[in-house]
């Protein structure tokens, strides 16, 4: 199945990704299934959750599709993030993948218990990365129902 | 018991009423010696103090009898359970120093533990990162910048990109190597038979076109971890699976024997064999004896067996010949050998 741009006009990533390089890679993955002008990227926890919980005077973004969440993260780190996300009523529901290089087993058991939806290790390997990437996007932007908003 | 309390009733009253008409040293020697007695045939100190009543009611009226001088024997026949709680005493007194330090030294160790932890997580996280990147963005060259560069200029980046995957197998080898150590040790019944074939399974899977015959023994039974022991079989099947690609006709079978009076379990298989020569150096971190371009490998999985082993209580050793194959052998639990 090929991912087409205007199948996810409305649909949107957020990366959390403090890396630049790793971010540039990312993007670079999504370009390659036309997904990248889909994508915001904010650099740390506290960004993300300015992002996705914005404070009563400030501009409301729609909700993503799919937050990609990165663990080792500078001031609030993923595993934060994601605990506060699921303590909202506004992102409780929303699609979490944690995309981190651990492979370390509390790592993996903390996400699930604090709600992940999903957990993926980035390969070191570009092209298996690539190919995680795709997965990803076809798996929650096209093959996934998202919860209806409430 | 009862046929040393006999002797020593006896002997005793016999003793004493020697003693109270003339304390002479041979008596109180050999008071001191029945005590001994007593107290090693395990005969207590009430015991010893009826019957030292008995013996007096028996010598005549108290009022007749130099009663300080049978209680100084009586406190001769007593002096071995006095030095005996003495030394008890003493001997406690270093145990608790002995142990204050061993809690200490757990304490120590404890606290090196959950460095090496720490430390391990941020080998996993920081060192895999940057190994992206030189491999992401030696792909990104080749892709962007093909034209740009000769063939000779591309064989450079897809060696850096080799070598890039290398160090992750390696940092990911290094982990899996301390998680051995880290981890709780867990006793517990493991099906040895069940988990290589579910191992030997998933190889095959992995590489349908090999031809391997497998021959594993039923009742496999051992008490250790699960997990490590799977960790365990993972790399001595791996290793026959790798080692057994240039078979046409590859053989591998889990088995178990006995080295003296011992179970040993082993893996044997009849692929490409080592030579003896270096047998020594197989279990250490980072030591092969084939080259990469025989077979790939980092050399840390027997390594990772040899620990997993030791914290089993075991021994683990090989034997082959180049060319006619290998068989790992180990046991668990050992006499003689600490987990
Ligand atoms: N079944 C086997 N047959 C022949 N050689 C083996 C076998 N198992 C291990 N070896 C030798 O021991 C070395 C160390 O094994 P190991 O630590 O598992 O590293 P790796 O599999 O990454 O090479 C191997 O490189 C190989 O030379
Ligand atoms: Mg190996």
């Amino acid at each position: 199945m090929e991912l087409r741009a205007d199948l996810f006009r409305d649909k949107r990533i957020l990366l959390v990704e403090d890396n630049p390089r790793d971010e540039a890679l990312t993007l670079r993955a999504l370009q390659k299934h036309n997904l990248q002008s889909a994508v915001a990227v904010t650099r740390d926890g506290v960004e993300a959750l300015d992002y996705l919980l914005p404070a009563a005077d400030h501009a409301v973004q729609p909700l993503p599709q799919l937050v990609l969440l990165d663990l080792k993260l500078p001031k609030l780190d993923g595993l934060e993030v994601l605990r506060r996300l699921r303590e909202h009523e506004r992102t409780r529901l929303l699609p979490v993948v944690i995309l981190t290089s651990s492979a370390e087993e509390r790592d993996i058991l903390e996400s699930y218990r604090l709600g992940t939806s999903s957990y993926v290790r980035k390969p070191v390997d570009f092209a298996e990365f690539t190919e995680a990437v795709r997965y990803l996007g076809l798996y929650w932007l096209i093959l996934n129902i998202a919860p209806p908003a409430q | 018991m009862a046929g040393v309390m006999e002797d020593i009733r006896k002997d005793y009253a016999g003793t004493l009423s020697g003693y109270l008409i003339q304390a002479d040293e041979e008596a109180r020697l050999h008071a001191h010696e029945l005590g001994r007695k007593a107290l090693t045939g395990g005969i207590g100190v009430l015991d010893i103090v009826t019957l030292h009543h008995e013996a007096l009611a028996s010598l005549g009226e108290a009022a007749s009898l130099p009663l300080d001088r049978a209680a100084e024997f009586l406190a001769e026949s007593l002096s071995p359970f006095e030095m005996s709680l003495r030394g008890y005493r003493e001997a406690n007194a270093m145990l608790s120093t002995a142990n204050t330090s061993l809690q200490q030294a757990q304490a120590a160790t404890e606290a090196v533990n959950r460095e090496l932890e720490a430390f391990s997580y941020s080998v996993a996280h920081d060192l895999r990162a940057p190994l992206r990147s030189i491999d992401g963005f030696s792909l990104a060259l080749l892709e962007d910048c093909a034209d740009l560069l000769d063939e000779a200029g591309r064989q450079h980046l897809r060696f850096v990109r080799e070598a890039a995957q290398d160090m992750a197998a390696l940092i990911d080898g290094l982990l899996s190597l301390s998680r051995v150590t880290r981890s709780e040790l867990r006793r517990e019944t493991v099906d040895l038979a069940e988990l290589a074939r579910n191992i030997l399974a998933q190889l095959r899977r992995a590489a349908p076109g090999r031809n391997v015959e497998t021959v594993i023994a039923d009742d496999l039974f051992a008490e250790g971890d699960a997990r490590l022991l799977r960790g365990l079989l993972e790399n001595l099947l791996g290793n026959a699976w790798k080692f057994t690609g240039r078979q046409a006709a590859a053989r591998i079978e889990v088995g178990m024997t006995h080295a003296g009076r011992e179970r040993a379990y082993f893996v044997r298989d009849n692929g490409a064999g080592f030579d003896m020569a270096y047998a020594a150096k197989l279990f250490g971190a980072f030591q092969r004896l084939h080259s990469p371009s025989e077979f790939e490998g980092t050399g840390i999985g027997l390594a990772t067996v040899q620990r997993i082993v030791h914290r089993h209580g075991g021994r683990v050793w090989a034997k082959s010949e180049i060319g006619r194959g290998a068989t790992f052998f180990f046991t668990l639990w050992s006499t003689g050998h600490g987990a």
